[in-house]
């Protein structure tokens, strides 16, 4: 479904992904792991065409969108949820929802409101807060704003960076369940974390980032029980 | 005292113009991330727009403020053209040079096109007065204020109503974000761009309008008052840059019952100059915070 073929991109002299190779098939859930700083966030910026890529070729359904603009491969039919959720902090959580639905014109108003149900019943504590600004939501429910957002122009592929960055425990483990619930749902997903073990866990396939290239690849479970990856990442 | 209250009165009218101008430059601002130094030239545009549409087809408000938005809308998209379009990725202060340069060709070129000496401003509003206790209103003041009501509430409307206002508030507030959900992020600016010279088209020629002339010079002066108007209300906060023109309209006013009404334009930045030191952020509260 997406398909990523050695993928370089640098900010000025500074190379953040060299050669990168991976791919995604419908209805899997893929994960990339890695430090702080090894690449995983350029690497979806990349996909999404928010960074100029120095070679390399990302193709999405069959089409090459190496060097298409973001909205374009978002109205193809691919959501990334950014890193820092993004929220719109001055639009209302329901404005938000309808800014997500930009990514899919051509949708009558009934429908996008029917979306926007479906959304609210995903994510009830959103519904109380419709007409809050999305600046004045606490950071779970900023990230439960930011998936669903994502998912209001039903995308083929959502991709998630860090859904669990700053997040409480508890919280971290309700986000992941909604995750699984999303996929079982029929969607594609790539999965962006440093919380390896959570990740790799929910994971059909995994890639492991190392200072810009890919390390080590294998499903959920080999990862898992990977010595190496298991000493670096999951602390022993 | 009789005096300083009609002098509020004027400074609302003339503050109301102000404000219109200063939500066109805060929308601008707000949409494309970038100060401009060509609005002033962009609201003498309209103004000129306006002038020759009384003049020669039709001498009849509305048509005039068609005209005048029209016409700055057109000359948003050249600024877009010129000055954006190429620099989004490139240091600011490239952009905001090119306003500069812009500005001074429009401003030359508005001198051998249009003649350079001041031209009067056909008087389309059909005058009387009204009376409120001590207070004389007139025809123009009362339809100005009109205008500029109406055509606020448009824009609330469009702002807070429609698909187009979530895109341009999105842009506004994250471009990445807007980008990220679908938002043809290049073309809300050109949008935002266009309807916010628009905006000052139609406040340039109210301001002509109520001075009753025009020449291609007045741009420079129009234009700092919108800054300060939209920089004293925090500059990309619509409903502030308004609160701040009426202030600054008011105060303007109220200044020139004390002193001669050369020194009209000191108060202006004066004012401006105290609301920077004592509020650096302007006078709008920051977004985002729990109130």
């Amino acid at each position: 479904m997406l398909k990523v073929e050695n993928l370089s991109v640098s900010y000025g002299y500074v190379t953040a992904l060299t050669d990168v190779s991976f791919e995604i098939h419908q209805g899997e859930i893929v994960t990339l792991i890695g430090s702080n700083g090894a690449g995983k966030t350029t690497c979806l910026m990349a996909i999404s065409g928010l960074v100029p890529k120095e070679t390399g070729k990302i193709t999405f359904l069959g089409i090459d969108i190496t060097h298409k603009s973001p909205n374009r491969i978002v109205n193809m039919g691919m959501s990334h949820v950014p890193e820092g959720r993004q929220i719109f902090p001055s639009l209302s959580v329901h404005e938000n929802l309808l800014a997500g639905a930009m990514g899919r014109p051509g949708r009558t108003k009934a429908q996008i409101a029917e979306q926007v149900e479906r959304m609210f019943s995903l994510f009830p504590r959103l519904k109380e807060r419709r007409n809050q600004g999305g600046g004045t939501l606490s950071g779970g429910e900023q990230q439960m704003l930011a998936i669903a957002r994502g998912l209001m122009m039903d995308p083929d592929i959502l991709m998630l960076d860090e859904p669990s960055l700053g997040l409480a425990p508890i919280l971290v483990e309700e986000i992941f369940a909604l995750i699984q619930n999303i996929h079982r749902q029929g969607k594609t997903i790539l999965l962006i974390e440093q919380n390896a073990a959570m990740a790799l866990s929910i994971a059909d396939r995994g890639y492991v980032l190392e200072s810009g290239r890919i390390a080590l690849s294998g499903t959920g479970r080999e990862l898992l029980n990977d010595q190496q990856v298991r000493s670096i990442y999951l602390g022993g | 005292m009789e005096y300083i209250l009609i002098q509020f009165v004027n400074g609302l009218c003339q503050g109301s113009i102000y404000a219109l101008m200063a939500i066109g430059y805060a929308s601008i601002v707000g949409v494309t991330g970038l100060v401009t130094f060509a609005y002033g030239e962009v609201m003498m545009i309209g103004a000129f727009a306006a002038y020759y549409t009384f003049q020669y087809f039709a001498d009849q408000l509305l048509v005039g403020i068609l005209a005048s938005f029209a016409a700055a809308a057109c000359m948003g998209f050249l600024v877009y053209k010129i000055c954006y379009e190429r620099f989004f990725d490139k240091p600011r202060h490239i952009s905001l040079i090119c306003t500069i340069g812009f500005s001074m060709l429009v401003k030359n070129l508005a001198q051998i096109l249009f003649g350079a000496n001041t031209k009067a401003m056909p008087s389309v509003i059909q005058n009387f007065f009204l009376d409120i206790g001590p207070v004389r209103i007139n025809a123009v003041q009362l339809i100005i204020v009109a205008t500029v009501i109406g055509l606020s509430g448009a824009l609330y409307l469009l702002f807070n109503k429609t698909q187009a206002g979530i895109r341009l508030r999105a842009v506004n507030q994250s471009r990445q974000a807007a980008a990220l959900v679908g938002i043809n992020v290049k073309r809300t600016i050109l949008f935002g761009n266009c309807l916010g010279c628009g905006i000052g088209g139609t406040a340039g020629m109210l301001l002509a309008i109520y001075y009753q002339s025009l020449s291609p010079t007045i741009g420079s002066t129009f234009g700092n008052k919108a800054f300060a108007s939209a920089v004293a209300g925090g500059m990309t906060s619509i409903p502030w840059a308004a609160g701040g023109g009426v202030l600054i309209g008011v105060i303007e006013n109220i200044g020139t019952a004390f002193l001669p009404n050369s020194y009209r334009d000191v108060f202006a930045f004066v004012f401006l100059f105290i609301v920077l030191l004592l509020r650096p952020e302007g006078l709008s509260k920051k977004e985002g915070i729990r109130p």
